[in-house]
């Protein structure tokens, strides 16, 4: 026992710091999990849109999208909540971190600043999209398409993507440096394996995007 | 070619009430070899007696000479003039109270993380028998707990990590790593749940971001890295005990793992 918390009471012993940090990551593992198979998903429009609207069509016959989409929102914000204790919320805090980073010049110390920006612009604009979704099912291929070409909806869907993507990459290191999966060993390696992910998704939506612009509704 | 120096050096002395923090520039002629710390010799023997900074062993081994360097904390007698560009700016490092200039008071800093960790072995006192002969140790483990130990206390680790200036009360990376060795000495007997009572809080492992800021400005290449993810993950584990089917966690646990109990 820490000597200093000891006051006149019997310290509790709980492990709630170690089940918040846990809870913290496999939540973010989660997300990113279903921002991988929601890329693909999308992308299915680039082989075809009849696939998409098939795969669209089974999500839903079995409730999928409409239990799960909700549930993901959920999960988001309990996300967002447990990160939050982290952030530089306190002026003091944020003065400090920006005065830190600034002296440092190291991109790790860079790099969470951009994820404390990110996780603020995916509550909101990831929320405000699923319910746009759940607001207009069923999904199909052609009124995705009507969204990207007369609904302006494109530079909505790059700033969230961009922040999804860049968010998810560094929280995915980050949670492997945490728990000694990336070491000392293999971090250039891990390194360049978010930028290949990175490269990937941005091509993937890329090809998504053109698709959707292109389609005849 | 030798090069003519630029140091620009932070000035302030907290005791002078008509002392003002700013920048003071000095120039030194560079020859070979020249470390950081010859250079600010240089500077106080020559030009200015008043530049206060802190040495003794000018080899990397006392600890006392860390500070912000071109803006990565780093041990000045550790630093060769010819790896750092014509200009260079030096500040106290940060986190650490102020003696003045460039001087700054660490021991009072580690020592009080020292007590909160409970920063020694931790066995049955009473058990000794001073006749008895002394336990054995493999080299292996003795290695790797010296490999451990070699952290000098400089400073730069703390001073590195964004987490430890947003929060005073963040232990930092040398502090857990301070755990991490006797975590792994036999003769240390705390269990799992006592290691969880000292750093298992977000002033300890929990807190830690992942930044890395300790491992890349380490001087002593201590592995920071590595052991701060080992503990984080030995106390995640330990925390959701019950919850999860022990042989998940035990396979998780041993997963890469060089923490073993001998
Ligand atoms: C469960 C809820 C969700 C459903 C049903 C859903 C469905 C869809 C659909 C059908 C599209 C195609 C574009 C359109 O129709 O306008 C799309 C695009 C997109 N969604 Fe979601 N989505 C959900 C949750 C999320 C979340 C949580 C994120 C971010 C973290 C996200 C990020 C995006 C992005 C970035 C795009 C653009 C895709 C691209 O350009 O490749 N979505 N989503
Ligand atoms: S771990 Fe390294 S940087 Fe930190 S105090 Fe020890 S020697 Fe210095
Ligand atoms: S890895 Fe942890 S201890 Fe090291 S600098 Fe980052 S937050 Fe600080
Ligand atoms: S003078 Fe001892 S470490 Fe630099």
């Amino acid at each position: 026992m820490s000597l200093q918390n000891v006051t006149l009471h019997v310290p509790p012993k709980d492990k709630l710091s170690g089940r918040l940090d846990v809870l913290m990551m496999v939540s973010g593992f989660l997300l990113a999990l279903f921002v991988g198979m929601h890329m693909v998903f999308v992308g299915s429009v680039i082989i075809s849109p009849k696939l998409m609207n098939a795969l669209a069509w089974f999500f839903e016959e079995l409730y999928l999208v409409q239990i799960g989409g909700p549930v993901i929102l959920l999960v988001m914000v309990g996300h967002f909540i447990l990160g939050a204790r982290k952030m530089p919320f306190r002026q003091k805090e944020y003065v400090a971190f920006r005065a830190h980073s600034k002296m440092m010049h190291h991109t790790d110390t860079t790099l969470w600043l951009v994820q404390v920006a990110t996780a603020i612009i995916i509550l909101v604009m990831a929320s405000i999209h699923i319910y746009t979704m759940l607001d207009t099912l069923p999904i199909t291929a052609a009124k995705s398409a009507a969204r990207i070409q007369h609904g302006n909806w494109m530079p909505f869907y790059i700033v969230l993507l961009a922040a999804a993507a860049i968010h998810i990459v560094i929280g995915l290191y980050r949670i492997g440096v945490k728990f000694a999966v990336v070491t000392r060993e293999n971090r250039p390696k891990a390194r360049k394996f978010m930028v290949y992910l990175l490269v990937a998704a941005a091509v993937i939506s890329f090809l998504t995007h053109i698709r959707l612009s292109l389609l005849t509704i | 070619m030798s090069r003519r120096l630029h140091i620009e050096i932070f000035r302030y002395n907290p005791l002078d009430p008509d002392s003002v923090p700013h920048m003071q520039s000095f120039y030194v002629n560079e020859y070979d070899s020249m470390t950081l710390f010859i250079a600010l010799n240089i500077i106080r023997e020559e030009q200015d007696p008043s530049v206060q900074f802190d040495f003794c062993c000018r080899a990397g081994i006392c600890g006392s000479c860390g500070m912000v360097i071109n803006g990565r904390p780093g041990l000045a007698c550790h630093t060769q003039t010819r790896d750092l560009p014509e200009h260079i700016v030096l500040h106290p490092l940060p986190v650490f109270k102020l003696i003045g200039d460039l001087s700054v008071d660490t021991g009072t800093w580690f020592r009080a993380v020292g007590k909160k960790i409970e920063a020694w072995v931790h066995s049955d006192d009473t058990a000794f028998d001073v006749r008895a002969e002394e336990a054995r140790m493999e080299n292996a483990l003795a290695e790797q707990i010296f490999e451990l130990d070699r952290c000098v206390e400089c400073g730069c680790c703390i001073a590195a990590c964004g987490t430890a200036r947003m929060r005073e009360d963040f232990l930092g990376a040398a502090t857990i790593n301070r755990v991490a060795r006797f975590y792994i000495d036999p003769r240390d007997e705390r269990s799992d749940d006592d290691y969880y009572d000292v750093i298992g809080n977000d002033q300890g492992v929990f807190g830690c971001m992942g930044l890395l800021g300790c491992e890349d400005v380490c001087p002593k290449k201590i592995p920071l890295q590595d052991q701060l993810g080992i503990m984080r993950r030995m106390l995640a584990l330990n925390s959701v005990k019950g919850i999860l089917p022990k042989g998940i966690l035990d396979k998780m646990k041993h997963k890469g793992c060089c923490h073993e109990k001998h």
